[in-house]
C-alpha cells in the first residue's frame, strides 16, 4: 500500500542552523501519526516543509507516492493537505458558514454573489458526514475553542483535504474538549482521511496516536507503534542520552536556606495553571536540580521565582526575606542571579554589542558607573573579562550579539549571570547549544560557585547534567514535583518514569488519564483557588 | 530565489549597514531625489507656455523652468547665497536657521521616544501646551521685572515653564501606555485635539489679549523674548535659541548613550523582553520616556513664543509633526537630528526663495521637496522597518526558523516549537555527539 505522505530525507537548514537534518516520515492512509518531540525537535519546521510554507534544502515530498514540490500552501492545500494551526485562523464577527467557505464560497448570478444557501448547506452537509456538532449560523467569536477548532478542521475538508496537520491541537483545549478531539480525529480516520498531529505530550500521543514518531534536534529517533510503547520509552526517546560527563564533586557542605518557594501557584500566558502549589528551598552551597521534560512547568517557575512572572498564590522568600512581591530589579539588587531559558528574547538585547550587553542587569550597579553615568571603560573591562574567561567567539567586545553564534552568546550570558558574585544562581538550560569543552567549563565553575557557598537552582531537560550536578533532585511533570530524590542513588531508569508522570509507589500504567491536569481551564482552577487554605 | 526572498535580503542588509554606509546612502538618496527633481522640472517646462527669450534650452530643447536655478535657490537661496558675496546673516539665513531650530526640538522630542519603542505623534499637541503655558507664564512673570537683567531671567523662565508643561502634557498619553495598555499612537492623536482646541478656547476667551481681533494673548515685552544677537532679529532668529537647541541635541546623545536612564530607554526601546529581564522598571520607563520627550516638545512651543510670534496665537505650524519626520530621516539619532533638521529647514525657507525667483509654481516646489526628504527617509525607513521585523536573517540568524513563515502562527513562543533559538542547538548539539562518537 501507498503511504498518505512520504517524507524522504527532508533537510532544512536555515542561515547556521539545521532544522531538520534528513528526516522520513511515513504515515500510511487512515491512521493518526503524532510527531512527537521537545520544543525546537524541528517537528512544526518539519510540517511546514509538508505543507509548502518552507522548501526544504533537500529531500522529496511524496503525496500518494507521488513526487511533489510545492512552492507556497495554495500547492499543498490542492494536493489535498490541510493545516490546522495552533492559532486559529479565524474571522471572528464572521459565522461559522462564512469563515468555512471563505475564499471558495459557492457562486451564484455568475459569480456575482455568494450563494449563501448553497454555501450553508454544505456546510451542514459535511459536518454531519463526520458527526462534527457545530452550529453553522453562530458567529466564531461566540463559540467555544474547541467548536473553533472543528471549524477549522472543516474549513480544511471543504477545500478537500485527504490529510490533516494538527500543530499542538491539545494545547488550547479544557480536557473535555481533548476528548472530543480525539473521537473527531478516530471518525475522520475511519472515514479514510489522515492526521498527523504535533505533539509534546506523550501521554496524548500514545492515546490518540497509531503511530509515534520522535523528533529530537531536527533528526528522527525512531517510529514506534503506539499500542506497543512504553511511556518511559518515549520519554527517553525525547528526551535523549548523551555521553555521561564526567564531573568531579565532593559531598555538599550546604549552610543557611537562601531560596524558598512554597506552595506556588503560577498560570502561564495563555492563563492555564503552569506550576501547581510546588515547594522546594535550596541552601547555600546545594544545587537544586529541576529534571523534567520542557513545558511541564519549569519555565513558569523559574520565572515566579527570578521576577519575572507574578505567581498566582504561594510565596517566595529570598535570604530570609519574604519576595513574593518584589520586582525584578530588587531580586538581582539582593544578589539572585539568572541565565534564562530564551537567551534571544530575555537574555540579551540582539542591536547592542557585547559591551552593552555585559551590563544588562548591572547598569545600576555602582561598578559600572556613579550617579546615573555609565562608566563605559569599567564596562567594556568586564564584558572583555567575559569573553576571555567564557571563551566567547569571536573575542571582540564590539561584535553586536545578534552575530555571535547560539553557544557563543549562551556562554557570553552564562559569565555575565556566574561573573555577578550572587547568592542564588538561577540556571535554565545552561549548557544547551554549548561546546562539550564549553559545557565542562560551565559544569566547573557552577560547581565552584557551590564549593563557595552560593546556592544553585539547575533547570535541564538533559538527565546527566541534572543528575550530574545536582545535590537534590526535583522530576517536574505537569506543573507539579512528581518526587524529589537523590540523584546518587537513583538511576535514569527511575528518572525516565519519574518523568512520564509516574509517580513514586505508583505501579504504572496511569495511561492518559493524568495527563490532562495541566490542561485544565484557568476557571475551573478559579474555583479549586477559593478553597485553598 | 522569489522576489519576496530578494526584497528580504535587501531589508536585512539594509538594517545591518555601518554609520558610514547609512550616510552614503543618504547623500546618494539626496543627488537620486535632485535629478528625478529636475526631470520633473523640465517636464512639467515643457508643458507650459513661456516666450522664447524666457525659456532655457538643454539638449537643443527649450524649457520654461529651469532646473539649475530651482535647485540653487532652494539650497544656495535658504542659505542666503553664501558664494554670492552679498550674504548677510539677517537675511534667508536666519529664516532656515529658525526653522532649524524649532524642528531640532520637535525632532528630538519625536526620536526620543522612537528609541524607548513608543510612537509619540502628539509633539504637536506638548508643543502647543508648552507655547501656550510659556505664553501666559512669562507674560505674567515680566511684570515683576524689567532691562536686561529680566532677559536673561525670563527666558530660561520661559523655556522651564514650557519644558515642565509639556513634559507634563507628554506624562498623560505616557501613564495611559504604562498603567491602561492605552495605544499611544490614538492617545496622542486625540489629546493632540485636546490641545489644540483647550488652547483655542482659553485664548479666545479667558486669556485673550483685549487690544487684538486675533485669538492670541497679550504680547510679550520685548525684554521677555529671545535676543537676536548677531542676526538683526527681523527674521525673528535668536542663536541664543539654536544654541540651546545645540546643547539640546549633545544632551540627549549624552543621556541616551551614557547614563543608566538612556540604557533602560534604548533597551526597552530595542527589546522589551530582555529589559524587563535586565531589571528595568517597562511602566516607568515608558512614562519618563515620554514625559521627557513631551518636554523637549514644550520647549519648541517656548522657543515659538519667546523668539518667533512674541505671544500665543493659535494655529501654530505644524512643527510637531515634521519632527516626525526629521527624526526618521535622522535614523532616531540626536546627533542625526542635528543633520536632518538643517536639511529640512533649508527646504523650507528654500521653497520661498524659489517662489520669489522664478515662475515654478509653489505646487511644484512643494513635491520637490517632498521628493527629497522622501527618498533620504526612504532608507532610514526600511532599515527600521527591517530592525522591527520577526525573524531578520542575518541577524537574529535561526529566528528565521522561529516565525514559521508568518503564516503559521501569530506567536513563536506560544506555540512552543520553534526552530529558532532551539534550532542552533540542535545544530551545535550534533556536533557535540558527532564528536563523542555519535549519540545514543
Amino acid at each position: 500500500m501507498v503511504s498518505a505522505v512520504h517524507l524522504d530525507g527532508i533537510t532544512k537548514r536555515f542561515p547556521g542552523v539545521v532544522a531538520n537534518d534528513d528526516v522520513d516520515l511515513e504515515v500510511e492512509r487512515g491512521t493518526v501519526h503524532a510527531l512527537l518531540g521537545e520544543n525546537g525537535a524541528g517537528k512544526t519546521t518539519l510540517m511546514n516543509v509538508l505543507y509548502g510554507l518552507y522548501e526544504p534544502t533537500s529531500g522529496t515530498v511524496r503525496i500518494d507516492g507521488e513526487s511533489r514540490a510545492f512552492d507556497s500552501p495554495r500547492d499543498a492545500i490542492d494536493a489535498g493537505i490541510g493545516m490546522i494551526h495552533q492559532h486559529f485562523m479565524l474571522v471572528d464577527p464572521m459565522t461559522v458558514t462564512e469563515n468555512v467557505t471563505l475564499g471558495s464560497e459557492p457562486r451564484k448570478w455568475g459569480g456575482l454573489a455568494v450563494d449563501r444557501a448553497a454555501a450553508r448547506e454544505a456546510v451542514v452537509d459535511l459536518a454531519a458526514r463526520y458527526g462534527f456538532d457545530v452550529d453553522p449560523d453562530a458567529r466564531i467569536e461566540d463559540v467555544s475553542v474547541g467548536e473553533q477548532q472543528r471549524v477549522e478542521i472543516l474549513k480544511a475538508l471543504y477545500r478537500g483535504a485527504d490529510t490533516l496537520i494538527l500543530d499542538e491541537p491539545t494545547a488550547v483545549l479544557t480536557p473535555r474538549e481533548v476528548t472530543e478531539l480525539f473521537t473527531v480525529l478516530s471518525e475522520l480516520t475511519a472515514q479514510g482521511k489522515t492526521v498527523i498531529f504535533i505533539t509534546h505530550k506523550l501521554g496524548e500521543a500514545m492515546q490518540a496516536a497509531d503511530e509515534i514518531t520522535v523528533l529530537r534536534d531536527g533528526r528522527k529517533v525512531g517510529t514506534v507503534d503506539a499500542a506497543a510503547t512504553a511511556r518511559e520509552e518515549l520519554a527517553e526517546l525525547m528526551v535523549g542520552r548523551e555521553v555521561l560527563l564526567d564531573v568531579d564533586r565532593e559531598p555538599a557542605e550546604t549552610g543557611d536556606v537562601v531560596a524558598a518557594v512554597s506552595d506556588i501557584v503560577v498560570d502561564d500566558d495563555r492563563g492555564v495553571r503552569a506550576v501547581d502549589g510546588v515547594s522546594f528551598a535550596v541552601r547555600a552551597g546545594e544545587v537544586f536540580g529541576i529534571a523534567g521534560v520542557d513545558g511541564n512547568g519549569q519555565t513558569e517557575l523559574v520565572e515566579a521565582l527570578t521576577g519575572l512572572r507574578v505567581p498566582d498564590g504561594g510565596s517566595v522568600r529570598f535570604r530570609g526575606e519574604d519576595v513574593t512581591d518584589a520586582s525584578r530589579r530588587e531580586r538581582i539588587d539582593a544578589g539572585m542571579a539568572y541565565v534564562p531559558e530564551d537567551r534571544q528574547e530575555r537574555g540579551l538585547v540582539l542591536g547592542f554589542d557585547l559591551v552593552e550587553n555585559g551590563l544588562l542587569g548591572s547598569q545600576r550597579d555602582p561598578e559600572f558607573g556613579s550617579n546615573g553615568r555609565i562608566d563605559w571603560p569599567a564596562t567594556r573591562d568586564h564584558a572583555e573579562a567575559i569573553i576571555e574567561e567564557y571563551d566567547v567567539r569571536p573575542p571582540d567586545a564590539d561584535a553586536g550579539a545578534a552575530s555571535l553564534s547560539g553557544g557563543n552568546q549562551q556562554k557570553f550570558i552564562v559569565g555575565r549571570e556566574l561573573e555577578r558574585d550572587p547568592a542564588l544562581v538561577v540556571a535554565s538550560h545552561p549548557t544547551r547549544g554549548v561546546d562539550v569543552g564549553s559545557i565542562e567549563f560551565i559544569h566547573e565553575r557552577l560547581l565552584e560557585l557551590r564549593r563557595r557557598g552560593v546556592a544553585v537552582v539547575l533547570v535541564s531537560s538533559k538527565l546527566e547534567e541534572v543528575q550530574g550536578l545536582s545535590d537534590r533532585l526535583a522530576v517536574a511533570y505537569e506543573g507539579e514535583f512528581v518526587d524529589v530524590v537523590d540523584p546518587g542513588e537513583t538511576t535514569e531508569e527511575r528518572l525516565g518514569l519519574l518523568m512520564a508522570g509516574e509517580r513514586p509507589g505508583d505501579g504504572g500504567g496511569e495511561g492518559g488519564s493524568d495527563r490532562t491536569d495541566r490542561d485544565t481551564p484557568a476557571g475551573a482552577l478559579d474555583d479549586a483557588d477559593g478553597e485553598r487554605p | 530565489m522569489s522576489a519576496a526572498d530578494r526584497a528580504r535580503d535587501a531589508l536585512d542588509r539594509l538594517a545591518e549597514a555601518s554609520a558610514t554606509e547609512r550616510v552614503l546612502i543618504s547623500s546618494a538618496a539626496l543627488v537620486l531625489s535632485v535629478l528625478v527633481g529636475a526631470a520633473l522640472v523640465l517636464v512639467a517646462g515643457r508643458m507650459t507656455a513661456c516666450t522664447a527669450d524666457e525659456a532655457v534650452y538643454y539638449f537643443g530643447t527649450g524649457f520654461c523652468y529651469d532646473p539649475v536655478v530651482v535647485f540653487d535657490r532652494l539650497f544656495f537661496g535658504a542659505l542666503g547665497d553664501p558664494l554670492g558675496g552679498e550674504w548677510s546673516p539677517n537675511g534667508q539665513f536666519a529664516v532656515t536657521l529658525r526653522e532649524t531650530t524649532l524642528l531640532l526640538f520637535t525632532g528630538l522630542s519625536v526620536a526620543l521616544a522612537f528609541r524607548a519603542g513608543i510612537f509619540n505623534i502628539g509633539t504637536q499637541g506638548q508643543m502647543v501646551a508648552g507655547a501656550l503655558a510659556t505664553a501666559l507664564g512669562v507674560g505674567w512673570a515680566s511684570a515683576f521685572v524689567s532691562g536686561a537683567l529680566a532677559t536673561v531671567a525670563l527666558v530660561p523662565f520661559g523655556v522651564l515653564v514650557g519644558a515642565t508643561v509639556g513634559g507634563l502634557y507628554g506624562a498623560v498619553p505616557g501613564a495611559l501606555k504604562a498603567y491602561a495598555d492605552a495605544n499611544e499612537v490614538i492617545t496622542t492623536i486625540m489629546l493632540n485635539f485636546i490641545a489644540t482646541g483647550v488652547a483655542l478656547y482659553l485664548v479666545s476667551g479667558v486669556f485673550k489679549d483685549p487690544n487684538s481681533a486675533a485669538n492670541q494673548t497679550v504680547p510679550l515685552p520685548e525684554f521677555a523674548r529671545f535676543p537676536s544677537l548677531l542676526f538683526g532679529g527681523q527674521q525673528d532668529f535668536s542663536l541664543v535659541a539654536l544654541l540651546f537647541g545645540l546643547v539640546a541635541v549633545a544632551g540627549l546623545y549624552y543621556v541616551l548613550e551614557h547614563t543608566a536612564f538612556g540604557y533602560d530607554v534604548r533597551t526597552t526601546g530595542a527589546q522589551p523582553e530582555a529589559a524587563e529581564y535586565g531589571g528595568v522598571d517597562a511602566e516607568r520607563t515608558v512614562v519618563a520616556s515620554f514625559a521627557l520627550s513631551g518636554a523637549l516638545g514644550g520647549v519648541a512651543g517656548a522657543m515659538y513664543v519667546m523668539m518667533v510670534l512674541g505671544t500665543f496665537q493659535t494655529g501654530i505650524p505644524s512643527y510637531g509633526f515634521d519632527g516626525i519626520t526629521v527624526s526618521i530621516l535622522a535614523g532616531n539619532n540626536p546627533l542625526g537630528v542635528g543633520v536632518a533638521a538643517l536639511l529640512f529647514g533649508v527646504l523650507k525657507s528654500g521653497t520661498t526663495v524659489v517662489q520669489f525667483a522664478t515662475d515654478v509654481p509653489p505646487q511644484l516646489v512643494g513635491v520637490l521637496r517632498g521628493l527629497i526628504i522622501l527618498f533620504v527617509a526612504m532608507p532610514e525607513f526600511f532599515r527600521l522597518l527591517a530592525r522591527g521585523l520577526p525573524g531578520r536573517r542575518s541577524g537574529r540568524g535561526p529566528e528565521a526558523a522561529a516565525t514559521d513563515g508568518g503564516v503559521a502562527v501569530g506567536d513563536g513562543t506560544a506555540s512552543g516549537e520553534t526552530a529558532g533559538s532551539d534550532g542552533a542547538e540542535a545544530a551545535d548539539e550534533r556536533g557535540r555527539e558527532r564528536r563523542d562518537g555519535g549519540g545514543r
